[in-house]
């Protein structure tokens, strides 16, 4: 089963840049701050960015200390003796004429990340994606061409900025891959804050090395977000297919090329004849980079658990979670803005831990009741009123949230009356109605939601008969009777509940129904 | 390129220097272009080529690259003047115009605010007729500065210091075995003989040892392949774009925009229109060695052998580099007696040639830059190695320099050494 498999397997291989969120640029004291400021161009730029005469590097150890993070947390070799190289490539946003790279002694390499069928969504099994090297280098200035003025306009507010170019292996045999590994490496650079890891500002830009089979690699630049890289390897994949269908591989697929994107196709870009000679050379006034090896003991310590150790933790006891909620608190996604996964992880850990300690140890399966209120209930709501979690925090913290959630779990507000009663919070949260500490008590009997603990049988009796004969569908009863449609009980059980707001428990309406049909 | 730029900052040395009330600044002295060339003359703006002169023999050029600053201090306009050596770009001009050059150890001060050349190289240096003030000047300068990653830290700097038992002590004094060639002036070596002859003679503390650097005679090919190296990398930001001259048809090509193949364009036409000759020269020469074809061949092997130079100076002086780790340090303290204290060997091969003479060749296209480049023979070795370097005059107005060479960070007892020398009037020539 080899030969056609093989012939047409797709390879890829990553080569990602990374903007480091350090507070100033890699070698000079101007603000690292290329997207803010992009109003105002070549405000962030030293004497050393704009590389005149007689300035010289100063290496910010910052940097130094965020690609370390990086490089540990991807399970790198850390070269204790790195140094900085000059890559030579004349560009009018380039302006020393040269890129500060580390060619020849980079500060990591070897290292790896482990994709999962679980977490990552995979229809594999897990798929380890090998790391080549970590760079720490100078990103370049920005070229904006002008098309009324007829001008090149360069801006170096980006010159300078810290980037670490990371290399993987061609490890990747499908798309889907692919696009996990970009999610797992943006969630990695957040979680340790290193970047801001957004693809859109070019915080992370990525190139894709394409091959199939033994034929020689394709290099896609240009890719600037995540639909684009995989529509690109898809387009480019089956281009080469093509070629090689066609027999005409010798010819088209002989040397390594450069293509770039636009949007619907791949077009060349360099080939072997135009490949620039870079004429590395060792920088001459930047010594090595000399690290303690203790410092990877220390940085080690400093760095958050893995994300896939901190889901599985959440997928087992006592959490219990389901691995959607265990993702949605581990995992940063950079877009909702009301709320990030560290605020919610810590509203529902805090809660879980007031809650536990007030329940008895055989109840504790009965703490999942946290993650439905917090993550389903809660969330949504933030989201429906727009409201940002750290607003309630003063008003609603975990201890009162657990007040509420004890009216639950005792039977004095029903799931129905709850969802009313945090909504009706939240929204008064929000149009800043409350003075001082929420009275839980008082506001259900204000929303008149409090489930009675003597119901009026006479009374409840008669609700449930009207509903029956108001609904007119013998058939649906008949269906209940005799046991075709058993949940159509609880259709009946919802009009009831609906009419008295939740004030009386589903089970007492169940049985009284179940009384009047006459139902065992 | 830079004719019409003013640098936005100050150099330290600026800064330090026009801080001392008793020094007053008078101005800026003139060099061959981006310090590159050994005459005086490299100017592609052709303004004035007779505007340096040799003061001593006015149908002379005055030697380069700090052509400017020798000139003025040999013809007494100014106490001491602020040069850069490369190679020897201090030393050579100082011995044409008969007068001091001193280049200290590489790192001693600050190069910020200093045009690179070859950053791995270039060192300030202090040209003036008086060794006094060489040594005052060079006190104030000799400061560790954070802006300048090559700047010497100061746990280096505590450990170079004065010796107090200096005056009283023998010196050992050591004659590389590699030096006596033959392409010299006559004149070299008979002063040089005379001159070891009188030291023998007149100064009882001193003692005389031929030593030996096998890689002295490599050292014009290692320079030659590191140097322009890094003058190809440092003149790549001369494009034009931010600030320097700039060619209309550069201008234009821009309009046309985005693609690489214009890009490159760019600014093609201002690099070559306002780069010298002598410049473009070495940065050909050097993006040759670079290129990934003989980077490993010659980049890389000019990067050995310099370290391999480098070993052996370690090995001949009796004070230990004090670079070097701790442990090392100790270890060559044991065996502290051998070695010599400082080195002699001339400054220059020949003597300034005529303006005319050159001019005429360059005019019938005779030029030869690589006899320019033999010249160095005798400097450049102590610019691979950082050493602490002063060129005096063998004598008045022959315009024969003698080099005397310290241990790596003895700058200090090295200028003591050699006012030694030039009070001591039985020593040099005396014409």
């Amino acid at each position: 089963m080899t030969s056609i498999a093989n012939e047409y397997q797709l390879k890829c291989g990553l080569e990602i840049h990374t903007q480091l969120n350090t507070e100033k640029k890699l070698f000079s004291l101007a603000k690292n701050d290329p997207f803010g400021s992009i109003s105002s161009p070549n405000h962030h730029v030293s004497y050393f960015d704009a590389a005149l005469p007689g300035t010289r590097p100063i290496l910010n150890y910052e940097c130094v200390l965020k690609a370390l993070k990086l490089a540990i947390s991807l399970n790198c070799d850390v070269n204790l003796n790195s140094h900085f190289d000059r890559k030579h490539y004349f560009y009018g946003d380039q302006p020393q004429g040269y890129q500060l790279t580390q060619h020849y002694s980079p500060i990591a390499s070897n290292g790896y990340l482990n994709l999962h069928s679980d977490i990552d969504n995979l229809d594999t099994p897990t798929k380890k994606i090998n790391i080549i090297q970590l760079q720490l280098e100078q990103d370049t200035g920005m070229s904006h061409y002008d098309n009324y003025e007829k001008k090149t306009m360069i801006d170096l507010n980006r010159s300078n900025v810290p980037l670490i170019e990371l290399v993987t292996e061609p490890n990747f045999d499908s798309v889907p891959q692919v696009i996990a590994f970009l999610k797992k490496y943006q969630n990695l650079v957040r979680r340790i804050n290193v970047s801001t890891g957004n693809l859109e500002t070019g915080a992370i830009r990525v190139d894709v090395n394409v091959s199939v089979g033994d034929y020689p690699r394709v290099e896609l630049k240009n890719l600037s977000n995540t639909s684009s890289i995989s529509n690109a390897i898809k387009y480019e994949y089956d281009r080469q297919i093509n070629i090689i269908k066609q027999g005409k591989a010798a010819e088209l697929l002989r040397y390594e090329e450069t293509r770039g994107w636009n949007g619907y196709e791949t077009i060349k870009l360099r080939s072997k004849e135009t490949t620039i000679d870079y004429r590395y050379m060792p920088d001459p006034e930047l010594g090595c980079i000399r690290l303690d090896y203790s410092i990877i003991k220390d940085i080690k310590k400093s760095l958050p658990i893995s994300t896939d150790d901190e889901i599985r933790i959440f997928l087992n006891e006592p959490y219990n979670l389901s691995l959607k909620n265990a993702k949605l608190l581990c995992i940063q996604n950079g877009k909702n803005e009301y709320y990030t996964n560290g605020e919610v992880k810590k509203y529902y850990l805090d809660s879980f831990n007031l809650f536990r300690e007030v329940i008895p140890p055989s109840f504790e399966r009965d703490c999942k009741i946290i993650a439905n209120w917090v993550i389903n209930e809660l969330l949504g709501d933030l989201n429906k009123l727009e409201l940002p979690l750290k607003n309630i925090q003063e008003l609603f913290p975990p201890t009162k949230f657990i007040e509420f959630i004890k009216l639950l779990q005792n039977g004095k507000v029903s799931n129905t009356g709850g969802k009313r009663l945090l909504f009706y919070i939240l929204e008064n949260i929000q149009t800043k109605q409350f003075k001082g500490n929420i009275d839980l008590q008082y506001l259900i009997q204000k929303l008149n939601i409090e489930i009675k603990s003597s119901v009026d049988g006479e009374e409840l009796l008669k609700q449930c008969q009207s509903i029956i004969d108001n609904i007119n569908n013998p058939k649906l009863i008949e269906n209940i009777k005799s046991g075709k449609k058993k949940n159509s009980l609880n259709y009946l059980v919802g009009i009831a509940m609906r009419q008295t707001r939740g004030r009386v428990k589903p089970t007492e309406y169940q049985r009284i129904f179940k009384n009047i049909l006459m139902i065992k | 390129m830079l004719s019409n730029y003013k640098s936005p900052f100050n150099a330290t040395i600026y800064e330090i220097l026009s801080k001392q009330t008793n020094l007053k600044y008078i101005g800026k002295t003139r060099l061959d272009e981006f310090a590159m060339g050994s005459m005086g003359i490299n100017d592609p703006l052709k303004l004035n080529l007779n505007d340096v002169l040799n003061p001593l023999f006015p149908d002379c050029v005055p030697g380069g690259s700090s052509s400017g600053a020798a000139a003025s201090v040999s013809s007494n306009m100014v106490d001491f003047a602020i040069g850069t050596d490369t190679g020897g770009s201090i030393r050579l001009p100082a011995a044409w115009c008969s007068t001091m050059g001193f280049k200290p150890s590489y790192g001693k001060i600050s190069r910020y605010g200093v045009i690179d050349m070859a950053q791995s190289l270039d060192t300030v240096g202090i040209l003036s007729n008086d060794i006094n003030i060489i040594k005052y000047i060079f006190r104030l300068l000799d400061k560790y500065d954070p802006k300048d990653t090559t700047s010497l830290p100061e746990k280096f700097r505590s450990k170079s210091g004065q010796d107090p038992k200096m005056n009283t002590r023998e010196w050992k004094i050591g004659i590389p075995k590699e030096i006596f060639i033959d392409l010299c002036d006559p004149e070299v070596w008979s002063h040089f003989k005379i001159i070891l002859a009188n030291l023998f003679k007149s100064v009882p503390q001193v003692s005389l040892y031929p030593v030996s650097i096998p890689s002295w005679k490599l050292s014009l090919p290692i320079y030659y392949t590191l140097c322009p190296s890094e003058v190809a990398s440092n003149m790549a930001r001369y494009d034009g774009i931010r600030y320097g001259s700039r060619e209309s048809d550069d201008f234009e090509t821009q309009n046309q925009g985005g693609d690489t193949e214009n890009d490159i364009i760019l600014f093609a036409s201002s690099r070559s229109k306002h780069l010298g000759k002598e410049v473009k020269r070495r940065i050909v020469l050097g993006n040759y060695t670079l290129s990934s074809d003989s980077y490993k061949n010659n980049y890389m092997k000019a990067q050995k052998l310099r370290m391999r130079l480098i070993d052996e100076f370690n090995t001949i002086f009796r004070l230990p580099n004090i670079l070097l780790s701790n442990q090392e340090y100790e270890n060559d303290e044991k065996d502290e007696k051998d070695g010599v204290d400082f080195l002699l060997v001339p400054t220059n091969l020949t003597k300034p040639p005529k303006l005319v003479d050159i001019l005429n060749n360059k005019n019938q296209g005779k030029e030869n830059p690589i006899m320019d480049y033999i010249n160095d023979f005798f400097t450049v070795p102590m610019s691979l190695a950082g050493l602490p370097t002063i060129s005096i005059p063998m004598c008045k107005k022959s315009s024969l320099g003698l080099q005397i060479v310290g241990q790596y960070g003895d700058d200090y007892n090295l200028l003591d050494f050699s006012k030694h020398i030039i009070i001591n009037s039985d020593v040099l020539i005396t014409i």
